[in-house]
């Protein structure tokens, strides 16, 4: 029983992950790469919300003024308080569809 | 970042590398470009330059580790291992060793977990969210222990003895059974993983003979690509005790009371006694308050405490297990804190069956991921960044006190923001005292060296050490650890020589050279 339990649960996660990385949407591929910092309470939105006159509650994804080239640009320059995200981590097909997502359509 | 070399190779030898090492992993995970080589600075540290590497291989195997660390052998480069990359205030993803190649296991995510016995076996690149998701998606009856910083890696963190809220919290005591790929490129298993398909080799960790375990943690000894990591059972119920301290002198009897409850075992979580920035860096910017150079006048800090109603010093414990056994152990407990402060503690209670939802500031102690602590580096404004100095002190008072004493003058001396915390371990303190600066800041951050120089020498002079270290002071700490004209150090090179005859595999780390790269020490 142990043993079945442990293979079926090791599949699932594996699964999750070839799903998350070759295939998934700029949705829930922000949550995934993004989420930790720039969604509920994490440091980016702790950071963005205390802006000067920022109405997005420190969520980008209540933003409009995002484009695609920007969020690719932050992304993989740092900005403030945010560190560089690496291709290692975030390849550069995933983040243009997180770029896209953001941007909402804009390029 | 243009590119940068290792000593002693050249761009041709290094081309070459990299070109066999693609055939390994794919031409789309040798990253090597001006903009990779930015991507894995440290984004946080005084001299991003000074620990650029020359690129970035990312394996999703560890039979591909296996051979990239063979070519790395052919081709005497060194390699610089990252979980995640995510060690900040430690040196992020960047290597001790300029010029070195990032290997970067952030690609190896896979889980396996074992329900029956609580045991997660994680891959580099397993990160808490990762886990923490993966619990809760097939509803396993486990919680988490998460750092401060959950974005890292699950074992990269326990590998560098990172730590957590809850009483699995120290996350290298956790740790069971590993698979290592070897500096010369051979593949083996500790403990009982050393039996081909042994069933316990994430059950008992000694196994038969020498257990080499924490030879992996904090070393350039190999390449931890599997480990078996232990899980706190699901609690039938959490208590929280929360004290805010008024007073900078309630530090010392608050550390001798819960130093008692850490060796008798009333409690056993390791709370962290943190001094009022702590809370106010994550919720507030210091130009808000103070518009100045050099440390924060006192009557700035009262009216910053006063807004966020947090004390001079704050704890947080918690209790977890049996509802009848928590409640007898907060008796105890509060009984104890009476004796010294009128304060009340806040008290909150949970009990399985009702939702979980813990407030922001309570997550971490309920096992779930985090990341808004390092908000504190945005404190000044600017660029924000931040190293760790932490050194380990007996556990009690009057040694937490003078140490704090003499911390918050040299903060002071220096213009700096104290942020310092006292975690109580079973038998010690560990003090983290966060260095936050403003990288935009060209006056702050000449200051830096010579304040973190002088809080090293400061613990030196007490004979106290530290636990762990930023890349740039590797060496310096090291050579803290003096005893017998710092014979330790010459028994970790001797075994590096032994084990990494080329000298590949994270040269410096934790003051560490191999015999190639020795005339690098600092």
């Amino acid at each position: 029983m142990r043993i079945s339990l442990k293979v079926l649960l090791a599949t699932c996660a594996m699964s999750a992950g070839l799903v998350m990385g070759a295939e998934a949407d700029g949705k829930s591929l922000y949550s995934h790469r993004c989420g930790m910092c720039h969604q509920t309470i994490g440091m980016g939105v702790s950071i963005l919300s205390r802006r000067p006159g920022d109405t997005s509650k420190g969520l980008l994804e209540e933003r409009a003024d995002l484009s695609a080239a920007v969020v690719q640009a932050v992304v993989r320059s740092g900005i403030g308080n945010m560190p560089r995200i690496s291709r290692g981590e975030v390849s550069d097909p995933e983040l243009s569809r997180i770029a896209g997502y953001l941007a909402k359509g804009k390029p | 970042m243009k590119q940068v070399l290792p000593p002693g190779m050249s761009a041709a030898q290094m081309d070459r590398a990299l070109k066999a090492i693609a055939r390994v992993v794919g031409d789309d995970w040798v990253l090597a470009t001006d903009l990779d080589r930015d991507t894995y600075l440290d984004h946080f540290a005084v001299d991003e330059a000074a620990h650029a590497a020359a690129a970035a291989v990312a394996p999703l195997t560890a039979e591909q580790v296996v051979e990239v660390v063979k070519l790395a052998n052919t081709h005497k480069l060194p390699l610089w291992p990252i979980s995640r990359g995510k060690n900040f205030g430690y040196g992020g993803a960047a290597p001790r060793l300029k010029g070195s190649v990032v290997l970067d296991l952030s690609r190896m995510k896979k889980i396996e977990f074992d329900a029956a016995n609580g045991v997660a076996l994680v891959e580099p690149g397993v990160g808490f969210y990762d886990l923490y998701d993966y619990i809760q998606q097939n509803k396993l009856p486990y919680w988490t222990s998460v750092p401060g910083n959950s974005w890292g890696s699950v074992l990269g963190n326990a590998l560098d003895r990172g730590v957590g809220y809850t009483t699995y919290g120290e996350h290298t005591a956790k740790l069971c059974g590993m698979e290592v790929v070897m500096p010369t490129g051979e593949l083996l298993r500790t403990g009982m993983g050393a039996m081909k398909d042994s069933p316990t080799w994430n059950l008992y960790r000694y196994g038969f003979g020498p257990s080499w375990e924490q030879m992996f943690v904090q070393s350039n000894y190999g390449v931890v690509t599997k480990a078996g990591v232990w899980l706190m059972p699901a609690p039938e119920a959490m208590i929280g005790l929360d004290l805010e301290m008024e007073n900078v002198d309630d530090l010392g009897w608050c550390v001798d009371i819960v130093a008692g409850m850490r060796r008798d075992g009333l409690l056993q979580q390791s709370p962290s006694i943190g001094s009022w920035l702590r809370g106010a860096a994550v919720l507030t910017s210091r130009k808000e308050w103070y518009d100045k150079p050099g440390a924060l006048p006192d009557d700035v800090i009262a009216a910053i405490r006063k807004r966020f109603n947090i004390g001079w010093w704050s704890i947080s414990l918690r209790l977890y297990g049996y509802a009848s056994i928590n409640e007898a152990a907060a008796t105890l407990i509060q009984s104890q804190f009476a004796r010294h402060t009128r304060q009340p503690m806040t008290i909150t209670r949970w009990n399985q069956g009702t939702p979980l939802n813990p407030a922001p500031g309570q997550a971490a102690f309920a096992g779930v991921p985090i990341t808004f602590p390092l908000a504190n580096a945005a404190w000044h404004g600017g660029r924000g960044g931040h190293i760790g100095y932490s050194p380990v002190l007996p556990a009690n008072g009057a040694a937490a006190m003078e140490q704090f004493r003499r911390t918050y003058d040299r903060y002071r001396e220096f213009g700096m923001d104290y942020h310092g915390s006292f975690a109580m371990n079973e038998r010690s303190i560990t003090n983290v005292n966060q260095v936050l600066f403003n990288k935009d800041d060209k006056d702050m951050m000449g200051r830096v060296n010579g304040f973190f120089r002088a809080l090293v020498k400061d613990a030196s002079d007490k004979r106290y050490g530290e636990y762990r270290t930023h890349i740039d002071y590797m060496d310096l700490v090291a050579s803290t650890y003096d005893f017998n004209n710092n014979s330790l150090r010459r028994a970790n090179e001797a075994i590096k020589d032994a084990l990494d005859p080329n000298g590949i595999l994270a040269p410096g780390k934790s003051g560490i050279w191999p015999k190639r790269y020795r005339d690098q020490r600092a």
